[in-house]
């Protein structure tokens, strides 16, 4: 088995129009889609980004730029790590996260380098 | 990561009901003026739960989880300079006049029941308009979003937000105070309520337009309100209260047989009763009882009497119909509109009172209310038809066809019409 990360990208304030209804909704499908990796035990982390606070950092140049980037239409939403057996199979399980359903989405698969052992 | 046996659920309209909760307790934070910061700040705890949950999990209590989250936006706000002199205005809490950044336990269960009380109060101001009170009850009691009273109301969303932002200022230029009514106006006050709350009932109820399931949940949050309001101390006189609920809980309860599989409407005489939602029935006919323990007789006593005898009815043949045609004779004297004189003629020709129908039907035809109206004219057509006029029934069935609103309707009526010409 191996580590790989996902990450989330969504566009902008997509969320803003929806209804407590259909916010309960996307929240309940995405929640039983991480119930469901939990039983499997694949899933090893998950978090959401803060809204605002996030920065880039290009020291090289000697910028740094303000989150929340609105005016990139992507926002990193979150994260996952999952465990799996290959590439195909992490993104078999990043395909059937059901938020492609409600919002417009990417999602980089990396694999996590072992390190150690 | 919170282990497999530790995953939550949560109950249906979990979000909804708890926006409803926050936007009034918030509103009672930031005074009535403010409604709309309570809603935004709600609208942004809830996304925010969404963003968490669907990586976290549903958390264990769900609505501590909320309350958390929305009081220290709320504490966010309110240390914003920018919004410290909106708040001069509500003085029920102490922190504000403090530099104090702590704050009371204001989702206390006491606390959110009353808020949510003093915001139907609120909404039920005799100085907005019906139609924009149960649009401001929908957005923030029921925490409907505006699409979704749009599709209630079939009209666009614009049309609610301009009735919503209209509302809004009335509050804000006529400093509409989100205190309880005085003792001596909270019975009149009440009533308001009350009357909102039927309205809202019968927007949904009325299958005259729109889709059956937001019908069906308008009715559905008309007696969650109800029920709001009975569970409140500060009402005393619950009388009213309880018939309301009793006559909307009668009604509903006949829901499931009103539309066969096939989507047609079915009238009472051709339900199936089996489908009736007995468990409802039965909460409907307790509430009834319960309404008598008060000597005051309201029009919903009188509606919810002539449901409980429609209910109690092994078959449309076993009705009681003359204890119906009392409580209606005791209901035109509280409310002598045409619709209750119509719906009258209805109980007298099922007991064949053919001229007094006659003459009832008479009194009404030239109401504005009724000549557009198709259960009109399928009323008379009734009566026609009993007199043995049997082209006359024919041409008044074919103008409650030409004016029904609602495909099904105009084909039961059609199914009738058809009946008719076989007898001619």
């Amino acid at each position: 088995m191996k580590d790989y990360l996902l990450i989330i990208k969504t566009e902008g304030c997509i969320w803003t129009d929806l209804s407590a209804e259909q916010l309960q909704k996307h929240m309940e499908n995405g929640s039983a889609y991480i119930g469901n990796l939990m039983q499997k035990g694949i899933l090893k982390g998950a978090n959401p980004i803060e809204k605002e606070g996030s920065r880039i950092i290009k020291k090289n140049q000697g910028t740094l730029k303000d989150g929340p980037f609105n005016e990139s239409k992507e926002v990193v939403a979150g994260y996952f790590h999952i465990s799996a057996k290959d590439t195909d199979a992490a993104v078999a399980i990043a395909k059937e996260n059901p938020i492609f359903n409600d919002i417009p989405t990417q999602i980089e698969v990396h694999p996590l380098m072992p390190i150690g052992g | 990561m919170p282990k497999v046996s530790e995953v939550h659920t949560l109950i249906e309209h979990f979000f909804r009901y708890e926006s409803g909760k926050m936007i009034a307790v918030l509103t009672g934070l930031f005074g009535s003026n403010n409604i709309v910061l309570a809603e935004d700040l709600v609208q942004d705890t809830l996304m925010e739960a969404m963003a968490n949950w669907t990586y976290k999990g549903i958390p264990e209590n769900p609505s501590a989880w909320l309350y958390t989250v929305a009081k220290n936006k709320a504490l966010n706000s309110i240390n914003r300079e920018k919004y410290r002199n909106r708040y001069a205005l509500e003085t029920r809490y102490e922190w504000q006049k403090s530099e104090e950044t702590t704050m009371p336990e204001i989702f206390s269960p006491d606390n959110i029941s009353d808020d949510q009380l003093r915001m139907m109060f609120l909404c039920c101001h005799p100085a907005i308009s019906p139609d924009s009170q149960i649009a401001l009850i929908l957005k923030t009691l029921c925490g409907f979003s505006i699409s979704e009273i749009g599709r209630a109301f079939m009209t666009s969303k614009e049309n609610i937000n301009k009735r919503l932002v209209r509302t809004r200022k009335i509050i804000r230029t006529q400093n509409i105070s989100f205190n309880l009514p005085h003792k001596k106006h909270i019975k009149q006050r009440l009533d308001a309520v009350l009357e909102t709350i039927y309205l809202l009932f019968n927007e949904g109820y009325s299958a005259s337009v729109g889709h059956k399931a937001i019908r069906e949940g308008l009715c559905l949050e008309a007696i969650r309100l109800t029920e709001l309001v009975l569970a409140n101390k500060a009402v005393d006189n619950k009388g009213s209260v309880y018939a309301l609920l009793s006559l909307m809980q009668l009604n509903v309860s006949r829901f499931g047989a009103r539309i066969d599989d096939q989507g047609n409407l079915r009238t009472l005489e051709k339900q199936n009763r089996s489908l009736w939602d007995m468990y409802t029935m039965e909460k409907g006919f307790a509430n009834l009882k319960k309404a008598t323990q008060d000597a005051l007789l309201t029009k919903y006593h009188l509606l919810a009497g002539i449901s409980s005898y429609h209910c109690s009815a092994k078959s449309f043949e076993a009705t009681d119909w003359m204890g119906i045609l009392s409580l209606y004779d005791r209901l035109l004297i509280l409310d002598s509109s045409p619709l209750v004189v119509l719906n009258r003629v209805i109980v007298l020709l099922q007991i064949g009172k053919t001229q007094d129908a006659l003459a009832q039907l008479g009194k009404i035809e030239k109401e504005n209310a009724l000549v557009s109206h198709h259960l009109f004219y399928a009323v008379k057509s009734d009566l026609y038809a009993k007199m043995g006029k049997m082209t006359e029934a024919g041409k008044s069935l074919q103008k409650a066809i030409d004016l029904a609103p609602l495909l099904a309707e105009k084909k039961l009526l059609r199914d009738r019409l058809k009946k008719i010409s076989e007898k001619k």
